[in-house]
């Protein structure tokens, strides 16, 4: 009996569901975490009889034909990029984006990774790097004798160093936009890859068109609703109750037909 | 005589189709842009039976059509830039590889090159029936209610929204997606309303499902009974018809 496989198919879209929920409130206070959604989609649909097939030789049609569909499928889990709140820190080295744009990390591997977790600290060699260690790009260097660190809006690196009055500029942060950043593979550890979906990365300084900009001494909070997340993961149990529901009531439709005395 | 077993058994075909239509729904309770079905039957007549009163009709039941409603689905607030939802009538239009489809599932997004696209990738169409470009370099995008796309003060698109005459001859396609298989016309919807930032949920009414489901199932049992009581007739009858007095 079909009815059985597609309810089956939309337990196991519920079941999805809930993991991608889990996965968003268990990341509520990420810094920088981009809430995800499941999406679904129909599948294929058997059809028994075609609308707009003639129903005679005058021309008359089947207005409305019979189609029996197959139940659900996840169709994207996809990534929602809303700006999260910015949470002031009063941390110098706490970086939040406004608007559009990620920052560029170097990985141990080589790679460039992109992420907008800007909560960057510096290493041993005065280097501005994440919380894994990992060196912001282009590289940025704070002499050890700084007294005072600012950041502007447009990405300029500042530092007023010991016996100084002037500051210094020891560089300036870029940001990378792509054209589709839902296209952008999740790597963990905050940082995301580049992918054929999300297009090449263009760089500019922030606070140009189509970048955001700096705020420092914050950093972007996950953008995580959890009364919405909540609410969504009470109707993914109740949907999933629903189908399984529907098996009992097509397995009880089956034995109705086995015990038909003949 | 055996005119009961078969109506019956044309009755339960008819309550497994809708059985699993049910089940359908029900599946796609969480479907973006998903449009409640169900399932319409007709009495099918066949030739009468004679009884004793004479000449009987006798009819099946047969399916006529699945009618589709395609009343609104709930609009749901996202945030994102590209999510849409039609208000009132009407569907987006997509360019598939086996040619247009319409689709009331706006969650759309950009692809690499810059175009409009859905999750799939297929490319979303404007009024004209042509691609629509967008380039994310000059800023954010605002959708109008009537589709207008612009970046700042200037206007770089429309989203097409479609009508039709009678909806129920589109036929789905999966993936939600509908497809045009009659020779109706798809006319630019004038009254519906594109919501940016917002998507559509399905238009499936769980309770009510269930409480059909339910309905099905014991219309089905009663149908079985139907059916047990009229083989046991004819038992009795070949029983009490072959004993020799």
């Amino acid at each position: 009996m079909q009815a059985l496989r597609t309810a089956a198919t939309g337990m196991a879209a519920q079941q999805l569901n809930v993991e991608v929920i889990s996965n968003n409130i268990a990341n509520m206070n990420t810094v920088a975490f981009k809430r995800q959604r499941a999406e679904f989609q129909d599948l294929l649909y058997q059809t028994l009889a075609a609308a707009g097939t003639q129903s005679s030789d005058q021309g008359t049609i089947v207005p409305t034909g019979v189609q029996i569909g197959a139940g659900v499928k996840a169709g994207a889990v996809y990534r929602v990029g809303m700006q999260g709140s910015l949470t002031r820190t009063d941390n110098p080295y706490d970086l939040a984006i406004d608007g559009r744009g990620f920052f560029q990390v170097l990985t141990p591997s080589g790679e460039i990774a992109f992420t907008r977790a800007g909560n960057f600290s510096v290493n041993d060699q005065g280097q501005l790097v994440t919380q894994d260690g990992y060196q912001i790009e282009p590289a940025i260097t704070i002499p050890a004798d700084a007294i005072q660190v600012s950041v502007s809006k447009s990405g300029q690196v500042e530092v007023i160093q010991a016996g100084q009055t002037a500051p210094n500029v020891v560089g300036v942060i870029e940001l990378a936009t792509f054209v589709n950043e839902g296209g952008l593979s999740a790597m963990g550890g905050n940082l995301f890859r580049e992918t054929a979906a999300s297009g090449a990365p263009t760089n500019g300084t922030p606070g140009s068109v189509g970048i955001g900009t700096l705020t420092q001494g914050y950093t972007e909070a996950s953008n995580v609703d959890a009364v919405a997340e909540i609410t969504a993961l009470i109707v993914a149990q109740r949907a999933y109750e629903m189908n399984s529901k529907v098996i009992s009531t097509a397995d009880d439709m089956l034995a109705t037909a086995n015990q038909v005395k003949t | 005589m055996d005119n009961a077993v078969f109506v019956g058994l044309s009755h339960q075909m008819i309550l497994r189709r809708e059985m699993e239509i049910i089940a359908n729904n029900i599946a796609n309770m969480d479907t973006t842009g998903f449009k409640v079905e169900s399932m319409m039957q007709r009495t099918e007549p066949a030739a009468p039976a004679m009884t004793l009163g004479g000449p009987r009709p006798v009819k099946f039941v047969a399916a006529d059509g699945v009618a589709r409603d395609f009343g609104q689905g709930v609009l749901t607030k996202t945030g994102a830039t590209f999510d849409m939802a039609i208000e009132g009538k009407g569907f987006f239009q997509v360019q598939s590889p086996d040619g247009p489809r319409f689709t009331r599932d706006g969650r759309f997004t950009v692809d690499p090159t810059g175009r409009l696209v859905t999750q799939a990738g297929l490319p979303v169409l404007d009024e004209g029936g042509g691609e629509i470009q967008i380039d994310m370099e000059r800023g954010e995008v605002a959708i109008g209610p009537d589709g207008t796309m612009s970046q700042g003060n200037e206007r770089v698109g429309k989203v097409g929204v479609f009508e039709f005459a009678t909806p129920g001859a589109l036929e789905k396609a999966g993936d939600n997606l509908f497809r045009n298989t009659s020779n109706l016309a798809a006319n630019p919807s004038l009254e519906a309303r594109v919501r940016q930032g917002h998507i559509e949920g399905s238009n499936v009414r769980p309770v009510l499902e269930i409480t059909r489901m339910v309905e099905v199932s014991r219309a089905y049992e009663r149908t079985a009974r139907m059916m047990d009581s009229e083989s046991e007739l004819s038992r009795r009858a070949v029983e009490r018809l072959g004993k020799v007095q």
